[in-house]
């Protein structure tokens, strides 16, 4: 049996019909217009025990909606969940047992207390024993290093550093599935890149379920098997991540800005690039904005550093960026029929 | 209880990192302490007693009255509007504990923080600055039960106000609101001995009374007996019960609206 059961879930919410001005939020106060807003619309999906889905979407999908459902805040309109065979709503204070949730925008330590103290009103809540408490703490530490924030009071948590005490957290109790709603958003590279690895070591370690929300298709790439795409509350696609890659996963873009551009230098850049790794390198070159050349390359042919190596060591170059495909290209494309 | 007793230790300790605050409570308590002296000096002239109470009874009342008020002051309404208008109230509903205990054993380490840092050092200061006597009488046993009582009642106030954010955006009104008739009709500012008798006599079966006047004549009249007493703690035992049911009720249904339309 999966672990997580949804079908035909649906969720609508009833909003009122807000009018314009002042005149408008005076007649408003005496409105019966509603409309409805139907966030989730007949999703229906099973997650076994010990995946990592990405559960990915643009804004107001309905990502946090359905996140909300399974967690038991929210109760569906109609339609089908069940977490480890329970309905996460009405067996709330059951469900949250075997749950862990990370809402990235909003922390669940004690804004005001030293780290270490949330950790330990939390091992009271949920009820954790002193030896599966120092097991787990020691883990945190070996992983990110936990010890040394600690003694730190919440608030001067940097949101890295923040974000990993959180994630940590959610882990504590040993829940059965992990919740993590946009838990890299804001944070620079070298951060993310710890929260994913963190994410990753406690998922293998522990076999814990782990549904991701996130803007940051990064952050997919790097943890997840699974993905499901969701926008305007219905899926758009949900299977393996290795389709999907060929979308945004392997491609980049270099941007680079030449010195001394002329009309030839796109025409040279080609050159080189042919002369290095053949002539069915796949490799697109255009300019894009004035002097700014951009090179799209699929990783999965042609290592990204070999390109920006070559390109580095051929021109004078000013300033270069790497571009990822957002997530709003990728759902167009999905729209557009990429996945068949 | 062992998942609120952390809760509990927790916010007495959040009152310790914030350890310059209560200095200030302080001196405005003795500020307030010298101007109610020398007003009700004035007030009492020659008189020896007003309404059947002493100077002495009196200055015990609304001095100590006024270091209950603070004790009391958790904040408990502003607390929970600012967790329910910023969503927090999400995280706490994805662990197995109950919202309202929880917010009561955070108001609870809260007041207990006062406890230590005002109202015993006022209470100090009354006795060894001001020299006013305290008659040895039943009533100083039944006070620390009454001064409980008291403090689930003004907890439930403060949870219903709170809640209130569910439906207004905006909970400065109701809470002031709340506070003036708490403060006037509860006997926190002047001694409910001072009202007319028909307004005493509907006094006694309301709410806001059960919060100051029945622990403070715990402490001022010490000496009335159990029969005085009983009746008053059973009228307040009576509140503190309804009030915290209804407020459960108000919970429950908040969190209905919450979890349907949305948070």
């Amino acid at each position: 049996m999966s672990l997580i059961h949804i079908q035909n879930l649906n969720k609508h919410f009833k909003v009122l019909n807000r009018r314009e001005g002042l005149g408008g939020a005076i007649r408003d106060l005496f409105s019966g217009s509603y409309r409805t807003v139907e966030a989730v619309s007949g999703i229906s999906f099973d997650i076994e025990a010990g995946e990592i889905v990405g559960y990915i979407g643009p804004n107001g999908a309905g990502k946090s909606t359905t996140i909300k459902m399974m967690t038991g805040i929210l109760k569906p309109t109609s339609g089908v969940i069940e977490v480890n065979g329970l309905a996460p709503y009405g067996n709330r204070i059951k469900q949250a047992q075997i749950m862990g949730v990370v809402f990235g925008q909003r922390t669940q330590l004690w804004w005001d207390l030293p780290v270490i103290e949330s950790f330990n009103i939390l091992k009271e809540i949920y009820k954790v024993d002193q030896k599966t408490f120092d097991k787990h703490m020691g883990m945190f530490n070996d992983l990110v290093g936990l010890n040394a924030l600690y003694m730190q009071q919440a608030r001067t948590l940097s949101l890295g550093q923040r974000m990993l005490c959180d994630i940590a957290a959610s882990f504590l109790h040993n829940p059965q599935v992990v919740f993590l709603d946009e838990p890299t958003i804001g944070l620079d590279i070298s951060v993310k890149a710890k929260i994913r690895s963190l994410i990753k070591t406690l998922n293998e370690e522990r076999n814990t379920t782990i549904i991701l929300t996130t803007h940051d298709l990064g952050d997919v790439e790097a943890l997840c098997h699974r993905i499901i795409i969701i926008d305007k509350g219905k899926i758009l696609y949900d299977g393996d991540i290795k389709k999907v890659n060929a979308l945004f996963g392997a491609y980049r873009t270099i941007k680079v800005q030449i010195n001394n551009f002329n009309p030839t230098t796109i025409e040279s850049l080609n050159n080189k690039l042919t002369e290095r790794f053949g002539k069915d390198h796949g490799i697109l070159v255009a300019e894009t904005e004035e002097f700014w050349s951009d090179v799209t390359i699929d990783q999965a042919r042609t290592p990204l550093s070999d390109v920006l190596g070559l390109v580095m060591s051929s021109f004078s170059v000013n300033d270069v960026r790497i571009v990822e495909i957002s997530m709003e290209n990728v759902v167009q494309q999905v729209y557009d029929g990429a996945l068949g | 209880m062992r998942t609120y007793i952390p809760v509990i230790r927790a916010s007495f300790m959040v009152g310790l990192i914030y350890r310059f605050g209560f200095i200030f409570s302080i001196i405005g308590n003795i500020v307030y302490l010298g101007v109610a002296y020398y007003l009700w000096k004035s007030i009492y002239g020659s008189a020896t007693t007003l309404n059947g109470l002493t100077f002495n009874e009196t200055f015990l009342y609304v001095g100590l009255g006024s270091s209950i008020f603070i004790l009391l002051k958790t904040y408990a309404d502003w607390l929970i509007h600012h967790e329910i208008q910023q969503g927090t109230i999400a995280v706490y509903l994805t662990k197995p504990i109950n919202y309202q205990l929880y917010a009561l054993s955070t108001n609870f380490g809260a007041m207990l923080m006062n406890l230590a840092t005002i109202t015993i050092p006022t209470a100090l200061m009354l006795i060894f600055v001001f020299h006013v006597k305290v008659a040895p009488g039943a009533g100083l046993f039944l006070f620390p039960i009454s001064l409980f009582m008291a403090f689930l009642i003004s907890f439930s106030f403060d949870f219903l106000v709170g809640l209130m954010s569910f439906y207004s955006e905006s909970v400065w009104g109701i809470s002031t609101t709340k506070e003036i008739i708490i403060t006037v009709l509860s006997g926190a500012l002047i001694p409910l001995q001072f009202f007319p008798a028909a307004i005493q006599k509907v006094l006694f079966w309301l709410p806001f009374q059960a919060i100051y006047h029945t622990p403070l004549m715990m402490i001022t009249k010490a000496d009335l007996g159990l029969q005085t007493f009983l009746p008053m703690l059973l009228v307040q035992l009576g509140w503190t019960i309804a009030l915290f049911i209804l407020s459960r009720l108000f919970y429950n249904q908040a969190i209905k609206v919450l979890r349907i339309a949305g948070g």
